[in-house]
C-alpha cells in the first residue's frame, strides 16, 4: 500500500482561556491507497483536506491514529518520507524565481542528495516526458504559469517520488495549460507507476486524473469509490435536450421539471427514480414536432454537491 | 543533509544576487552615503581630539566604519521580519517537506546573498577610505579583517535566525527585529567603536554576541593584529548555531502540533 490511513484524528486548540475552543479539522479518518493509484481527495472548503495532507506528508502531528506513507510514519521520520514521495502546492513554488529552473534543479538536487550526473540524467528525462527541456533555462519570472507548472513539476519529480501529493495543480491555468497539465499527471502515473494523491476543486482534474474518488467533509470520510461509479450511482437524475420542429406541450409527469421550452428547444431535468427516462422519451415521440433528442447526465460538480451533503459513512 | 546541499544553497543564493545588479547597486549607494557621513564625523571628532580617539587615528577610525557597516549592510536587516512572515504564512511548513534542515538551508542561502554585497561594499568602501583619509593603518590585518567580516556575516544571520523563531509562537516577531537591531548598531559596534562606548555599556557588550558581528572585523581592519578575535567569533557562531537550532526545533515541533 502506497497509503495508509486508520482513525487518524486531529483536534486544533484555538483561542486562549476561557475563549478555547477545539476545532476537529479531521475525525477518525480510515483510508488505504494502492501503489499506482490515481486518488481525488476533494471536498469543500473547512473539510479537513489540507490538514490530512499536512499529516500525512509529515508538517503536522496527529493528536490520534495511525498513518503511514510507503511503510514510513510520516511525522516520526519526516525527512525520511520527503526523500520519497513529491509535494506540489498550486499556489507555492518550488523554483527560486530569479534562477533558470536548472539553477533551482541544481540546488534541490543536492538537498535530495542526488549527484550531478543523476541529476543531468533525470532533468533530461523529465524535460522530455513533460516537454519542457527548452523552458530550463529561460529565468522562471520570465515564464508563463502554465510553463512555469510544466517547470515546477519536473522539480517536484527530480528525485524520482513514489507518491506525488498534488494540493490544487491546476489553479490559475488556463483551459489548455489545465488540459496539458492532466495528461502530464495521467502520462506520469501510466509511465512510471508513480501514485497520485490529488486534491482539487476543478472538477475536471478529478474527471480527467483520477480512477478513485475520496470524499472528505467535517474531517470524515462521506463517499470512497471509483470515479466513474460515483456518475452512476449518485445519478437519479437526466438532463434531456428536445430539438423541436415546432410547438409541442411540456411533458407533465411527475419528476419532470421543465428548465427551458421555446418551439425550438426543450430541456428537461428527469428524476429517475420517480418516473423512468422510457416513460418520458414515449411521451415526447407521440407528436411529429421532435427532430433531435438528447440524454445526458448532470455535470460532475452537481454529483460532488450532492456528495457533500450526504452523512458520514 | 551533505556539504553539497549547503553549497549550493549559498551559491544559488549568489547568483540570485547576482542576476540582479541593480539590487546590489543600490546597496552600494546606501551604503557609502552612510560610510561617507560616519566617517567624515569620527575624522572631525578624532581631529577635534588631537588625532587620536579612543587608541583610534582619523584614518583608523574610516577603516573601522568602512568595515563595519560592510558586516551590517550585506546582511539583510529585515530577515526577522521576513522570516517571521515565512512562519506565519506556511512557507516555513512547505520548506519542511524537504529533506534538509530548515535552518541549514536558509542560514546557507542569506550567507549566499551576504557574499557579494559584501565583497562589493568592502571593496567600494576601501577604494573610499584610500580616498578620503588614506591608506590602511597595517594592511596585513586587513587579512585577518577579510575572514572576520564572513564570520561576522555568519554570526549576525544565526542571531537573526534564533531571534525569529519566537514566531512560532508569537504571531509578530516585528518587535524583536526593532530590538536586534539597536542592539547591533550600539553595542555591536557598528556606528561606534565600543571603546567608545560609556563604561558600563562596553562591560556589557563584552559578554554579548553583537560584537561577533560588526566589531571584530572593524578593529582588525582598524589596524588591530588581534587574531583572538577571530576565535571570539567562532565561539559565538556555535553559541548562536546552537540556540538558533534549539528554537528552530522546538519551534517546529510546534509548528507540527498546533498546525502548519
Amino acid at each position: 500500500m502506497a497509503i495508509e490511513v486508520r482513525g487518524l484524528t486531529k483536534v486544533f486548540e484555538t483561542g486562549r482561556r476561557r475563549a478555547r475552543r477545539r476545532v476537529e479539522a479531521v475525525r477518525d479518518l480510515t483510508l488505504s491507497v494502492a501503489d499506482g493509484e490515481r486518488v481525488a481527495y476533494i471536498g469543500p472548503n473547512g473539510a479537513g483536506k489540507s490538514t490530512s495532507i499536512k499529516i500525512l506528508t509529515g508538517i503536522l502531528h496527529p493528536t490520534r491514529g495511525d498513518a503511514s506513507v510507503l511503510g514510513i510514519t510520516p511525522w516520526v521520520d519526516r525527512r525520511r518520507l520527503a526523500q520519497r514521495i513529491g509535494t506540489l502546492f498550486g499556489q507555492r513554488s518550488l523554483l527560486w524565481l530569479e534562477l533558470t529552473p536548472r539553477q533551482s534543479y541544481r540546488m534541490l538536487a543536492a538537498i535530495y542528495g542526488l549527484d550531478q550526473e543523476a541529476e543531468a540524467r533525470r532533468v533530461a528525462e523529465l524535460g522530455e516526458l513533460l516537454e519542457a527541456t527548452d523552458l530550463f533555462d529561460q529565468p522562471v519570472r520570465s515564464l508563463s504559469l502554465g510553463q512555469r507548472m510544466r517547470c515546477e513539476l519536473t522539480a517536484c519529480l527530480l528525485h524520482d517520488p513514489e507518491v506525488l501529493f498534488l494540493d490544487e495543480p491546476t489553479i490559475g491555468l488556463d483551459l489548455v495549460a489545465k488540459q496539458r497539465f492532466r495528461e502530464l499527471l495521467v502520462r506520469l502515473n501510466e509511465q512510471q507507476g508513480t501514485t497520485i494523491f490529488l486534491t482539487s476543486h476543478d472538477v475536471a482534474d478529478i474527471e480527467h486524473v483520477a480512477e478513485r474518488a475520496v470524499v472528505i467533509n467535517h474531517g470524515e470520510v462521506i463517499y470512497d469509490d471509483d470515479v466513474a461509479v460515483m456518475r452512476r450511482a449518485l445519478l437519479t437524475t437526466k438532463v434531456v435536450e428536445v430539438g423541436l420542429a415546432g410547438p409541442l406541450p411540456a411533458p407533465t409527469q411527475p419528476g419532470v421539471t421543465v428548465l427551458e421550452h421555446t418551439d425550438q428547444t426543450m430541456r428537461l431535468v428527469v428524476d429517475t427514480a420517480v418516473t423512468p427516462i422510457r416513460t418520458v422519451l414515449d411521451g415526447l415521440f407521440v407528436g411529429p414536432s421532435v427532430v433531435d433528442i438528447s440524454v445526458v447526465d448532470p455535470p460532475l460538480e452537481q454529483v460532488i454537491a450532492e456528495i457533500y451533503e450526504l452523512p458520514a459513512r | 543533509m551533505t556539504r553539497r546541499a549547503l553549497i549550493e544553497a549559498i551559491r544559488g543564493s549568489a547568483q540570485r544576487v547576482l542576476a540582479e545588479p541593480g539590487g546590489l547597486l543600490v546597496s552600494l549607494g546606501f551604503y557609502t552615503i552612510i560610510v561617507g557621513t560616519l566617517a567624515g564625523l569620527w575624522r572631525v571628532a578624532a581631529h577635534a581630539n588631537g588625532g587620536d580617539l579612543g587608541g583610534y587615528s582619523a584614518v583608523a577610525l574610516t577603516w573601522y566604519i568602512v568595515t563595519s557597516e560592510a558586516a551590517i549592510v550585506s546582511v539583510n536587516a529585515r530577515l526577522i521580519e521576513d522570516i517571521g512572515r515565512d512562519i506565519a504564512h506556511g512557507t516555513v511548513a512547505v520548506e519542511l517537506l524537504r529533506p534538509a534542515s530548515v535552518l541549514a538551508v536558509r542560514v546557507a542561502s542569506e550567507v549566499g546573498r551576504g557574499l557579494p554585497r559584501v565583497a562589493l561594499l568592502w571593496t567600494g568602501g576601501a577604494v573610499l577610505a584610500t580616498v578620503v583619509a588614506g591608506a590602511p593603518p597595517r594592511p596585513a590585518t586587513l587579512l585577518l579583517a577579510a575572514p572576520s567580516l564572513v564570520l561576522a556575516i555568519i554570526a549576525n544571520l544565526l542571531g537573526q535566525h534564533a531571534v525569529a523563531a519566537a514566531a512560532f509562537w508569537l504571531r509578530d516577531a516585528g518587535s524583536a527585529w526593532f530590538l536586534y537591531l539597536k542592539a547591533v548598531f550600539i553595542t555591536g559596534g557598528m556606528i561606534i567603536p565600543l571603546e567608545l562606548l560609556p563604561h558600563g555599556l562596553e562591560r556589557a557588550s563584552r559578554v554579548l554576541p553583537f560584537r561577533a558581528m560588526a566589531y571584530a572585523p572593524a578593529r582588525l581592519a582598524a589596524g588591530h593584529a588581534e587574531p583572538g578575535l577571530l576565535v571570539e567569533q567562532v565561539v559565538w557562531i556555535a553559541v548562536l548555531a546552537l540556540a538558533a537550532g534549539a528554537a528552530f526545533r522546538a519551534g517546529e515541533r510546534r509548528l507540527q502540533v498546533v498546525g502548519g
